[in-house]
C-alpha cells in the first residue's frame, strides 16, 4: 500500500495542471453541494420554525362525541328525561394524563390550556377574543410567552392578564388598566392588565388573552378540566407517529399533530428537498465522469510508468490500486476544500442576501453529519470514477510497452 | 559443471487467433549459470519474442520453459510477475526510468515492489549500486534530469537491486553513443564477474555480440547458429 500510494501521490504530481483542474472540478461540485444543502435545510428549518417553532406540535382534544341523545328513552315510569349535558367536551382526567404525557419519549412540553371565547369590552368598543387559562411555565415552554412580554411582567393570579399589543392598541390599553370581559355564557369580569406581550403574530396578539388555569376554570365554568393539552417535541417531524402512541395508550382521547394541519406547507417541503436531491445527484455524476475522464486519459499517459512497473513484478490489482488511490486523494483533497469552499459561501450568502429590516433571511443550516456525507460521497465517487482507469491499466500488456519505447 | 539456469523444450510461439503466425518453430537450448550470453538476429526473427518468453513476460504457446529451477510456462500472470520480482532484473534499449522518481529512488522501486515499504537498508544497498555504475553523486536527480548513458547506468543498478540470478537485457546500447555503449558494456561484464549474474542480451549489434561470450542466433523462428567465442 505504500508503494502504491507513493506511486499514485508522484503521479498526481508530474500531471500537475490535470490533478488542479480535476481538484476544481471536484471542488467545486463539492462546493455546490454543501452550499445548496445547507441552504436548503437552513430553509427548511426556518420554515418549520416559522411555522410551528411556537406553535404546539401535538394538541390533545377530547374525543369528538357524535350528536348526542339527550332524551332518554322512555323510563321505566314513563317519564322522558331531557338532559343537558354541562360537559362541554373537557378532559377531566388531565392531571394523569398530564404525567403520563411528560414520560413520553420525545416530548419537551406539555401545556393543558383552557380555551374559551369572549368579548373584550372598552367603552364603545368590543372585541372578540381568546381566553387561554394556561400555567405560565408550562405555556412559556411553547410560546415564550414570559420572553416576550413588552410592558409589565408576566405575573398570572388572581384576575391578572396577559394581552397581546396589537389588542393593546385597539383597545389603548396599558399595564394596570382594567379589562372587562364577557364570556360566551354571559359571565361578566374585570381583569387587571399585567402585561402585554408580542408573540410575532398579529392574530395572536390581538385575540388572545392569558389567564392563570384556575381562573379560567371558574371563569368557564369547568371546574377541574381543560379544553386540550399542547405539546411540543423535540423532532417536529416525529409528530405523527408520537401522536399514534399517545392515541393508542389511551381512551377517549385525540391527539392532532401539526403535520396534519399543514399538509402543504410538508409537500412543499418535501418537493423542495426531492428537487435539491435530483440537482445534488447530477452534481455528483457530473464530477465522477469529469474525475473518471481525467485518470483514464492520465491511464494512457502513464502506460509507459505502468509497463516497466509491470516488467519488475508489480501485480496488475497493485497497478489498478494506484489508480483507485489517486481517485481517492483527489475525491479528499477536493472535498475538503469544497467543504470550506461551502462553508464560505453560505456564511457570504448569510452576510450578503438581507431582506429589507437588514436582518439574513434565514440561518444556514451548516449540518455536520451532512457534511461527512457529501465528503464520503465524494471520495467514493473519485474511487467510482477511478475504476474504469484502473482496469485499463491493469489490462496494459509490459511487452508491448517496453517494445514500442 | 555449472547448473542449468535457463532450459527450454520445443518452444513455439504462435500469434493471432484467427489468422496464426507461427513466430518461434520450436526452440531447445540450456543456459548455464554465469553465462554472458547473446541473442541476435534480423528484426522479425522472433529474438524478442524468445527473450520475452525466457524473461517471464509471456508464455509460450506450446513448450517448456524451466527458469532457475521453476516451470514458469504454466504459470499465471500473478505468478510470473511475483517470478519477475525476485529472479529477473531488465535492462531496456528505451532506458524505462520512471521519469517521476529519482534516480536513488528508481534503483529501490524493484525491492519496493516486493516488500511494500522502506527500509535503510534498502536505501544503502541502492546507493552502493549507484556507486557501482558511476552515479553516485547524481542520486538525487530526476532520472529526466539525466543523460541517455546515464539513464542506462541507473537501469541497470536498477535491474541489480533485488539481487537476481539472470539479468536480462533488450538491446541496451541501441540508443547510445559509441562512448557510452563501451562504458554500459564494460559495466554489464564486470558485474558478470563480480557477482556471477547470468547474461542474456538481445542485441543487433555484432560488435557487442562479439565481445559476449556466447553467440545464439535465431533467424526466422528457428536457432540458426549457437556458438562459445
Amino acid at each position: 500500500m505504500w508503494f502504491e500510494f507513493k506511486v499514485a501521490v508522484r503521479f498526481l504530481k508530474s500531471g500537475k495542471t490535470q490533478t488542479l483542474l480535476i481538484l476544481l472540478g471536484i471542488t467545486i461540485g463539492v462546493m455546490v453541494q454543501v452550499f445548496l444543502g445547507s441552504l436548503i435545510q437552513g430553509l427548511q428549518k426556518s420554515l418549520v420554525n416559522q411555522t410551528v417553532g411556537n406553535a404546539p406540535h401535538i394538541t390533545i382534544i377530547p374525543q369528538e362525541k357524535g350528536p348526542e341523545n339527550l332524551i332518554s328513552p322512555r323510563g321505566e315510569e314513563g317519564f322522558r328525561i331531557i338532559t343537558f349535558d354541562s360537559n362541554r367536551g373537557g378532559i377531566g382526567r388531565w392531571r394523569s394524563l398530564e404525567e403520563y404525557l411528560k414520560k413520553v419519549d420525545g416530548i419537551k412540553a406539555v401545556s393543558p390550556t383552557i380555551d374559551g371565547s369572549a368579548f373584550a369590552l372598552r367603552g364603545q368598543k368590543s372585541l372578540s377574543v381568546i381566553i387561554r387559562g394556561v400555567d405560565i411555565n408550562a405555556a412559556d415552554q411553547i410560546y415564550d410567552i414570559s420572553d416576550r412580554i413588552e410592558a409589565g411582567d408576566p405575573t398570572l393570579g388572581g384576575n391578572n392578564i396577559l394581552i397581546g399589543n396589537e389588542l393593546a392598541k385597539e383597545l389603548n390599553l396599558s399595564v394596570g388598566d382594567n379589562l372587562n370581559i364577557n364570556t360566551s355564557m354571559g359571565i361578566d369580569d374585570n381583569f387587571i392588565i399585567a402585561g402585554i406581550f408580542d408573540l410575532r403574530s398579529k392574530d395572536l396578539n390581538k385575540s388572545w388573552i392569558i389567564i392563570s388555569r384556575d381562573r379560567a376554570q371558574t371563569l368557564f365554568d369547568l371546574p377541574d378540566q381543560v379544553s386540550n393539552i399542547e405539546l411540543q417535541i423535540k423532532d417536529v417531524f416525529t409528530a405523527n407517529d408520537i401522536a399514534n402512541i399517545i392515541m393508542s395508550e389511551n381512551t377517549n382521547i385525540n391527539a392532532e399533530s401539526w403535520q396534519k394541519n399543514n399538509q402543504q406547507l410538508l409537500t412543499a417541503l418535501r418537493s423542495q428537498g426531492s428537487s435539491s436531491l435530483i440537482i445534488q445527484i447530477f452534481v455528483i455524476i457530473a464530477v465522477t465522469l469529469g474525475i473518471a475522464s481525467v485518470l483514464a486519459v492520465s491511464v494512457l499517459q502513464k502506460s509507459r510508468q505502468i509497463g516497466i512497473l509491470k516488467a519488475m513484478g508489480i501485480t496488475s490489482s497493485r497497478v489498478g490500486l494506484i489508480f483507485l488511490i489517486q481517485g481517492g486523494i483527489l475525491g479528499t483533497i477536493g472535498s475538503i476544500i469544497g467543504t470550506a469552499g461551502g462553508i464560505g459561501l453560505s456564511q457570504l450568502f448569510v452576510n450578503l442576501v438581507r431582506d429589507e429590516m437588514g436582518n439574513p433571511l434565514f440561518p444556514i443550516d451548516i449540518d455536520i453529519a451532512f457534511i461527512l456525507i457529501s465528503i464520503s460521497i465524494a471520495i467514493l465517487a473519485g474511487m467510482i470514477a477511478a475504476l474504469i482507469p484502473a482496469r485499463n491499466s491493469a489490462k496494459l500488456n509490459p511487452v508491448e510497452v517496453i517494445n514500442n519505447g | 559443471m555449472a547448473r542449468i539456469i535457463v532450459d527450454t523444450n520445443k518452444l513455439v510461439k504462435v500469434y493471432g487467433k484467427d489468422i496464426k503466425n507461427e513466430v518461434l518453430h520450436g526452440i531447445s537450448l540450456k543456459i548455464e549459470e554465469g553465462e554472458f550470453v547473446s541473442i541476435i538476429g534480423p528484426s522479425g526473427s522472433g529474438k524478442s519474442t524468445l527473450l520475452n518468453i525466457l524473461a517471464a513476460l509471456d508464455r509460450p504457446t506450446s513448450g517448456r520453459v524451466n527458469v532457475n529451477g521453476q516451470e514458469i510456462d504454466k504459470m499465471d500472470d500473478k505468478q510470473l510477475a511475483l517470478f519477475r520480482n525476485s529472479n529477473m532484473g531488465f535492462v531496456f534499449q528505451f532506458h524505462h526510468l520512471l521519469p517521476e522518481f529519482t534516480a536513488l529512488e528508481n534503483v529501490m522501486i524493484p525491492n519496493w515492489i516486493a516488500k511494500g515499504s522502506p527500509s535503510d537498508e534498502v536505501k544503502q544497498r541502492a546507493i552502493k549500486l549507484l556507486d557501482l555504475v558511476g552515479l553516485k553523486e547524481y542520486e538525487d536527480n530526476l532520472a529526466t534530469q539525466l543523460s541517455g548513458g546515464q539513464k542506462q547506468r541507473v537501469a541497470i543498478a536498477r535491474s541489480l537491486m533485488n539481487n537476481p540470478p539472470i539479468l536480462f537485457a533488450d538491446e541496451p546500447t541501441g540508443n547510445l553513443d559509441t562512448e557510452s555503449t563501451d562504458k554500459v558494456y564494460k559495466l554489464l561484464r564486470n558485474i558478470n564477474k563480480e557477482l556471477g549474474t547470468t547474461f542474456i542480451i538481445v542485441t543487433h549489434d555484432k560488435d557487442i555480440a562479439n565481445r559476449t561470450d556466447r553467440v545464439i542466433e535465431i533467424v526466422d523462428g528457428n536457432i540458426k547458429r549457437d556458438f562459445f567465442i
